[in-house]
């Protein structure tokens, strides 16, 4: 029975598993018997790597069939600072699951910026603050894993997330169907990280306390360190609803934040 | 404005002379030969454009397996609820039976006319309902072809609806015309007339009562099917509307079916029938004193209003076309066109009916009509104004959500109670004028006046046909979007059918305009043929030997009366109806409060059956292992079936105690305290009926308008706030609204049918 090592980024952990990705994904949002519901987001690992912190080579040993044959769903091989000991080179695809159990798998591919100048990040693991950034992702992941930095992470993974007419105009722009809470507190961390001379990276939301709306993703997501970063956009709307119609359908009746 | 001024009046009198001469069939007029043609004509297109749309394409393997499921879950629905509906329907027969011939206090004809009143508008409603669970499929594959095609089978098979009542009412009321006038015999042909249009009046009370148990029942299901998908799909499994893996998504698209489309059937049904049988007997009673011939014509001028309108529908039908290709505004032009050609050539053509028919005051009763169609189209237009997200009322409900929950309810309540404004004006205005226009400007003409608020009742429904036809296209394009989404059609197609809902939500609102104008009118007219009922009910049951039946006689005879011939004053006068009579008061205030009874037991109704609803479907995710991975299909049919039997054991007791109130009360309190009952509950029932629908709509619409991208769109805060507010609404607008109108009528026809007994036995 073919094994796989999965990266929870919510709640952060390493998890082998005799299901494949997507069938992962179900059982991961909904359960054994279907009858929870929470979205996932998680990477695929390459099962081979090395780590002298993670008990990656007890994989065969701890994940076995059951008795009756059938196949072991998750085997928690560690909890807390996982991401920061997983080489970038063993990430693989990243995969996206609705609250209902619809997985989207994503590739990855080279980064190019856009030539935006204000971004939101939603930061996953292993912290989740959000942040108003004039940098681009990756500027952001050079600054915060920045060793010259008091306070920095190893390694990070996070979303940029849309701002809607306040890119232009964060004074008096509509946050138009985008639902963040505190739109006040929102405008007043835009306008700290427009001003010149001061600070870049502006924290607008001190952790995230729901799921995210994966319809306010802005390019995709991002997991980087030091040493570089890997990009997974988000198909276009119009892929979403031709191509992964049941996943953006599903993706489209979640209540986040 | 009286016809006889009119200097064609000698072509008139020459046609005129012409069809007396013409008198064929036991002196009827053979002009009334257009009615029952007019119902067979309906009845034959409706069968060319079922058929029409049985030959479309059925779509995909999977597009037929859904729509198969809610057919046989539709069907299940129905023939339950007939079957419940058939045993109530059999006592109360059995009774009218006993009362009729047992102890003679009640006309014969009543057991028999009130069962198939019953069975025709239950045939109206199953026909709609089976045409609309065919074309749903066909819809969402027509669609997937052009937005046209999708139109074109939708809207089809939504004039198979307004077709079928409009066909099936008038085939039912030319028939007992014709049927009464061959047998019922009198010497005084006057009274011959009035004793045909009240017995007939009498089926009205079967249909209403299938309407109110189709109404509530139907109302009951679709929310408790709703609210379940809804709360346990939506909320705990996070699953999208619509999804094929939720146990209740079936049970809620067999719910528009059997709510949406059959009670709404039975419903107008009902309406039209009522409008036109309860001018007919003010028709009758308005002109006794008139020569036969005019009498006679006064009777058969509604029902051709209704044949003609029958015929021009169709003819509207044909003129909502587009051309392939066409966009969101051509399709509601065409749709507008098609309503605004058909109310057009009605107008002209009853004018010309009635110029040839040549009625006193002919001109009067043309702009009676008028008043009737403009006051229906004002209502619609104000009711799409309060409850349409393109307007102001809706939007500041939205705005409202911002601040939760609490905020969108208050404001919800504010906004629909606001809105019972311009529509009890337009039914005041409405009413004054198409009174004061048949009247001849002279209010002491009470029952020319009467008349000619019938006569604007029908003139208001008189294009039945094809609005009917824009209102159940309505749900068909709402289940083909159903059907599209669970069959996993492509975007496009999902787009052309949410544009045919989004259309259909648009001219439904003049339809429910026309509906909650011509149930205000028509309730009016009820009223005064009550009086009419309890000339009956005193003759009938004169010489019997009942005390109160001989003192009420004496009554009239020291006025100098004969019951017979007696006016509505005189009946006024000899039964004390006056608000000094505390026998009135009373009667009123229990009216307005069957009102508020009648919405709180159906509203807790939707709360009970919602909730075995819920229970089912957590228990189903929960046991059968493979539903939310889409490995199994979950046990829709044991949705269907919990939701069928909440309703049909939740219908009851409201549905019974309509019919209780009125005779309790006759019983007790008299005819006084009937009158009181059915004014206080017009008045309340009316404007509870019309702030409820409002309420109810303008919320649901608020959630849209946030969905639409505003106030952080779906998922944020204010959404959550408006989808509270919505599910507060979904009972407000299709269970206890809705069916206010159908109380008020049905209290109405029972005090109307059981007038005998509350003549001969009440207590004070």
């Amino acid at each position: 029975m073919e094994k796989y090592l999965y990266l929870s980024l919510l709640p952060e952990a390493l998890i082998a598993s005799h299901l494949s990705p997507e069938e992962f994904g179900a059982y991961y949002a909904t359960g054994v018997f279907r009858r929870s519901c929470g979205q996932a987001i998680f990477f695929e690992l390459d099962k081979n790597f090395k780590s002298d912190f993670l008990p990656v080579d007890r994989i065969d040993e701890l994940c076995q069939p059951h008795e009756d044959g059938s196949p072991h769903k998750s085997v928690y091989l560690a909890v807390y600072r996982v991401l920061e000991h997983v080489p970038l080179s063993a990430i693989k695809r990243l995969y996206v699951v609705t609250s209902d159990g619809k997985t989207l798998g994503l590739d990855e591919k080279p980064f190019e910026p856009d030539g935006e100048k204000l971004f939101m990040y939603q930061d996953l693991a292993p912290i989740r603050p959000r942040v108003i950034s004039v940098l681009n992702p990756a500027e952001y992941v050079k600054r915060i894993t920045s060793e010259d930095r008091l306070v920095h992470l190893d390694k990070f993974a996070f979303c940029d997330m849309k701002l809607g007419s306040l890119e232009t105009d964060p004074e008096n722009g509509d946050l138009g169907d985008l639902p963040y809470k505190n739109s006040q507190h929102l405008r007043d961390c835009i306008r700290a990280v427009q001003t010149k001379g001061k600070r870049n990276n502006k924290i607008f939301m001190r952790t995230l306390n729901g799921e995210i709306l994966f319809r306010t993703i802005r390019r995709g997501f991002y997991v980087g360190d030091a040493s570089g970063m890997k990009y997974y956009p988000l198909p276009s709307r119009d892929d979403l609803e031709n191509k992964y119609y049941d996943w953006w359908r599903s993706a489209l009746a979640n209540f986040g934040e | 404005m009286n016809c006889l001024y009119i200097p064609t009046i000698a072509a008139a009198d020459a046609a005129a002379n012409a069809s007396q001469a013409a008198e064929s069939f036991c002196g009827i007029s053979p002009v009334f030969w257009l009615v029952p043609a007019a119902s067979i004509l309906a009845l034959i297109f409706a069968r060319i454009f079922y058929c029409g749309m049985k030959r479309s394409e059925e779509g995909t393997d999977i597009m037929k397996k859904i729509a198969g499921h809610v057919r046989d879950g539709a069907t299940a629905y129905l023939w339950q609820q007939y079957k419940m509906v058939g045993i109530v329907f059999l006592i109360i027969t059995a009774i009218f039976a006993f009362l009729a011939y047992g102890l003679g206090v009640q006309n014969g004809w009543v057991p028999f006319a009130f069962l198939t009143g019953g069975f025709f508008s239950g045939l109206a409603g199953y026909f709609g309902m089976k045409t609309a669970t065919y074309a749903s499929n066909r819809a969402a594959w027509a669609a997937n072809k052009s937005l046209d095609s999708g139109l074109r089978v939708a809207f089809r098979s939504g004039a198979v609806m307004g077709l079928v009542v409009v066909g099936l009412a008038l085939l039912d009321i030319s028939a007992w015309f014709l049927i009464l006038n061959a047998l019922i015999d009198d010497a005084s042909q006057h009274h011959k007339m009035i004793m045909i249009t009240t017995t007939m009046l009498t089926f009205g009370m079967g249909a209403s009562l299938q309407a109110l148990f189709a109404r509530v029942g139907g109302g009951i299901f679709t929310k408790a099917a709703d609210v379940g998908a809804d709360l346990v799909g939506k909320v705990e499994a996070g699953i999208p509307e619509d999804d094929p893996r939720n146990p209740a998504t079936i049970a809620d698209n067999v719910g528009d079916n059997v709510g949406d489309v059959a009670g709404m059937g039975a419903d107008l049904y009902e309406s039209y029938c009522g409008s036109i049988l309860a001018t007919a007997s003010l028709g009758a009673a308005a002109y006794m004193s008139a020569s036969p011939d005019i009498q006679m014509k006064a009777v058969i001028a509604p029902m051709l209003i209704g044949a003609i309108g029958t015929i021009l529908s169709i003819v509207g039908i044909y003129f909502v076309k587009v051309k392939p290709g066409a966009d969101s505004k051509q399709l509601l032009g065409a749709l507008g066109k098609g309503i605004n050609v058909s109310s057009v050539l009605i107008l002209i053509a009853s004018a010309a009916v009635l110029y040839m028919l040549n009625l006193p005051n002919c001109w009067g009763k043309f702009w009676s009509i008028v008043v009737g169609l403009l006051t229906g189209i004002f209502i619609g237009k104000i009711t799409e104004y309060y409850t349409s997200e393109a307007y102001k009322p809706t939007q500041e409900i939205a705005y409202q959500a911002k601040t939760g929950s609490a905020t969108v309810i208050i404001a919800g309540m504010g906004t629909g109670m606001i809105s019972t404004f311009y529509p009890v004006m337009a039914i005041v205005v409405g009413t004054a004028l198409a009174y004061m226009f048949s009247a001849g400007w002279d209010f002491a003409n009470i029952s020319e006046g009467l008349y000619g608020i019938g006569i604007a009742a029908v003139g208001m429904l008189s294009t039945l046909g094809i609005t009917l036809a824009t209102d159940a296209y309505g749900p068909i394009a709402d289940n083909a979007g159903g059907n599209a989404e669970m069959a996993g059609l492509g975007k496009e197609v999902r787009r052309r059918t949410d544009m045919l809902d989004s259309l259909g939500n648009t001219t439904a609102a003049t339809g429910k305009g026309f509906a909650i104008g011509s149930a205000a009118l028509t309730a009016l007219a009820l009223l005064a043929s009550y009086v009419e009922e309890l000339r009956i009910g005193i003759t009938h049951a004169s010489g019997k030997g009942l005390a109160k039946v001989d003192a009420i006689i004496n009554e009239f005879a020291l006025l100098g009366k004969d019951v017979k011939t007696a006016g509505l004053v005189d009946f006024m006068n000899v039964y004390d109806v006056h608000l000094m009579n505390p026998k009135v008061l009373l009667g009123i205030f229990i009216g307005a409060m069957m009102a508020f009874l009648f919405c709180g037991l159906t509203m807790n109704a939707v709360g009970r059956a919602a909730n075995k609803m819920v229970n089912e479907v957590r228990r189903q995710f929960r046991e059968t292992a493979g539903i939310m991975e889409g490995k199994v299909d979950p046990d829709y049919a044991r949705c269907v079936g919990i939701s069928t039997k909440a309703a049909q054991k939740e219908m009851m007791f409201p549905s019974l105690l309509a019919i209780a109130a009125p005779v309790a009360v006759g019983l007790i309190f008299g005819v006084p305290g009937v009158l009181g009952l059915l004014t206080g509950a017009l008045a309340a029932g009316f404007v509870l009926a019309i702030f409820m629908a409002n309420s109810g709509g303008s919320w649901d619409n608020a959630k849209k308008f946030i969905e639409q991208g505003n106030l952080g769109g779906k998922g944020s805060e204010a959404h959550k706030a408006a989808v509270i507010g919505d599910t507060v609404g979904d009972p407000f607008k299709d269970t206890s609204g809705p069916s206010l109108n159908i109380l008020v009528k049905l209290m109405s026809m029972v005090a109307i049918v059981m007038a005998g007994v509350t003549v001969a036995y009440s207590l004070f």
